[in-house]
């Protein structure tokens, strides 16, 4: 404790006078299509955009994207054959080829997409441990700016980690060379329902 | 330690090498160019987070304990080092709590400052950097010589090389999709086995207790996840008071650093996982120091996006391990003279002073200025500058006084006449090693105004 204390102390004696700290406005965004901004700035940043007209699609879409038959978890309710969260233990799901998990906000002006463990069926590795990343986000929760993203969500009452994804895994540490798949899922697949 | 014109000088032997490390930083700094122009707000953008940053250090005993309280409450154990060896003893501390050996850990220039890596070996721990620039260089034993991109210095057919040997990739395979995959088998059986993982943090939030990872690669959380002990190292000056604030550095930060309009990867820590355990250690190691200097306390506001160093022409051609500090570059010249004046107080005459690192900071701050006053209590000090301070000595008597001046002029003109081309007489300077300088005019302005006057116009 003893540092605590002259941590405090030093900052006191040294710290600069008092600061307004600012408001910041929302800034929202001029641009009207934000749905198409959103898929515009996804598809720039190596991920594929589906967009359905019905929820009911979902499952043909994942299956027409990954047609083996190869281990699919997915913490969306009723997709048929595959597999739902059985153990909080993360090593478990080493081996998930694809994982399917649900955006809660998508934002257009960075194709980010928001998740909590919640949607994650509190197994807060399963969209990095997928070799491939499924997200399935609703028109409707698409914002514009990380300040309209930020003001909807509020403050982090129900959940212990939230996540913003905008696409997958990748690196440029060699040469500059840009390697889509580095430690997490190789590739995601947003679907835009309405 | 040699000085870093000497190790610049060393670097730029090999010219094709420097041309193409000096491209590769352009090129990010293009991006980055291109990521700003798409946001109509962005200088609005910059003031905002530099008012942030400044309200935050103006409280920041304040927002400390509301962090803290907050952090305790979501379950997280909260540790305060004061310095460097602190810090690593706390880590210590932790992992043999747990009788962990082995930690995986992902980028976190905090941990480089207090060469814990070094700390641990020593203890027999095995440290796994997990983040692909990073494993590359823990491998070759090198610091990063880039805050963002720590192996931006070397090649591909150098990677591909320590691979071949670390990890039996193919003898001469060199394609980077090739190598990162090996990479990333290597590593994921890595993430599986350790006991602890490591991170930095990029922001924490005083009102929530959450501490916010930027990353691309998903390393930080494979790691985070997948081990029961998360430690998160973080120095003090990374808090910023309301979790809306994020808004502001998240658009700003990706933009500045490589030109993405977000990292791929923002996780907002809060509470532990569960049946995990979470630990926050917060780290001044100098960081109160330099907020008692008003000149240059605003450095306390970098988020350590690198902007500085792509654009920086210096930084450019001479590479990150010149600097031979933990940060390069601009940032890293305002930053260590605090910490070791001697050792470090060579670092602002790095800089052509051009000012273009203070135009792309995303948190605005004056980095050339500093420089600039760095180099006055550098110079007050008698820090040795060799030639260049007999040359300053010369040129301030020199335009002290206005006879000296026109005799110096007079002097110079003809020696330049008689000895065009390299000027070898000003070999005591290292000016004039790669510039030639001009034909001397036939007279000095001061000449041709008299016979001006004297013609009566």
């Amino acid at each position: 404790m003893a540092s605590k204390e002259t941590i405090l102390a030093k900052i006191k004696t040294n710290r600069p006078n008092l600061w307004p700290l600012p408001d910041v406005p929302i800034f929202e965004t001029s641009v009207t299509d934000k749905k198409n901004l959103f898929i515009q700035i996804l598809e720039r940043g190596g991920s594929k955009v589906h967009c359905i007209d019905d929820s009911s699609q979902i499952h043909q879409v994942i299956t027409t994207h990954f047609p083996e038959n190869n281990r699919m978890v997915s913490t969306l309710p009723l997709l048929e054959g595959m597999e739902g969260i059985t153990t909080l233990h993360p090593d478990f799901y080493e081996g998930t080829e694809v994982a399917i998990i649900e955006g809660l906000i998508g934002v257009a002006e960075n194709g980010a997409l928001w998740v909590t463990e919640n949607e994650l069926g509190n197994v807060r590795v399963l969209p990095f441990i997928a070799q491939h990343l499924v997200m399935v986000i609703s028109a409707k929760n698409i914002v514009g700016t990380m300040h309209e993203a930020y003001k909807t969500l509020g403050l982090p009452t129900t959940s212990g980690f939230g996540v913003f994804i905008a696409g997958p895994s990748k690196t440029a540490d060699i040469e500059q060379s840009l390697v889509i798949g580095a430690q997490g899922a190789r590739s995601l697949l947003v679907i835009v329902t309405p | 330690m040699m000085p870093h014109a000497q190790k610049a000088a060393i670097f730029n032997k090999d010219e094709a090498r420097t041309d193409w490390h000096d491209a590769s930083l352009w090129m990010v700094r293009n991006k980055r160019d291109f990521a700003v122009s798409e946001i109509p707000e962005w200088e609005f953008l910059r003031e905002f987070a530099s008012d942030i940053k400044m309200h935050t250090l103006s409280k920041l005993d304040d927002y400390l304990e509301s962090f803290e309280k907050a952090a305790i409450q979501n379950g997280a154990i909260v540790h305060w080092a004061a310095d460097a060896k602190e810090h690593n003893d706390i880590v210590l501390s932790i992992l043999n709590k747990h009788q962990a050996k082995k930690m995986v850990k992902s980028k976190s220039m905090l941990t480089e400052e207090c060469h814990l890596n070094e700390f641990l070996e020593q203890h027999n721990i095995e440290v796994i950097d997990s983040d692909l620039g990073e494993r590359i260089i823990q491998m070759l034993n090198e610091p990063p010589s880039h805050i963002v991109m720590p192996a931006i210095h070397l090649k591909k057919e150098e990677i591909g090389e320590l691979f071949h040997r670390e990890l039996h990739t193919e003898k001469g395979a060199t394609d980077p999709q090739y190598l990162t995959e090996a990479a990333r088998h290597h590593l994921r059986e890595k993430f599986h086995t350790a006991q602890v993982a490591l991170t930095g943090v990029n922001f924490g939030i005083a009102e929530t207790g959450e501490i916010v990872v930027c990353t691309n690669e998903g390393n930080a959380d494979m790691g985070v996840h997948l081990t029961p002990v998360q430690i998160h190292s973080m120095g003090i000056e990374k808090l910023i008071p309301r979790r809306s604030d994020l808004a502001v550095f998240t658009r700003l930060l990706a933009r500045s650093a490589t030109g993405q309009p977000v990292t791929v990867f923002t996780s907002h820590h809060k509470n532990p996982k569960p049946a995990g355990e979470m630990h926050i250690i917060l780290v001044d190691n100098g960081r109160t120091e330099q907020l008692g200097k008003p000149d240059f306390r605003s450095s306390l506001k970098c988020i350590r996006c690198g902007a500085c160093m792509n654009t920086c022409p210096i930084y450019r051609r001479s590479g990150g391990h010149s600097y031979e500090t933990t940060i390069p570059g601009p940032i890293g010249s305002i930053l260590t003279p605090g910490i070791d004046l001697k050792k470090h107080g060579q670092l602002p005459f790095a800089s052509t002073l051009c000012g273009s690192c203070t135009d792309v900071c995303p948190v605005k701050i004056d980095i050339h200025t500093q420089l600039y006053k760095w180099r006055q209590i550098v110079s007050e000090a008698g820090l040795p500058e060799g030639g260049n301070k007999t040359m300053m000595s010369i040129m301030g008597s020199s335009l002290a006084s206005p006879s000296f001046f026109h005799r110096l002029g007079n002097i110079g003109r003809k020696l330049l006449r008689l000895f065009p081309g390299k000027e070898r007489f000003l070999s005591f300077t290292v000016w004039t090693k790669d510039r030639d300088l001009p034909k001397a005019p036939v007279e000095s302005f001061r000449e041709w105004y008299a016979k001006q006057t004297k013609d009566g116009q």
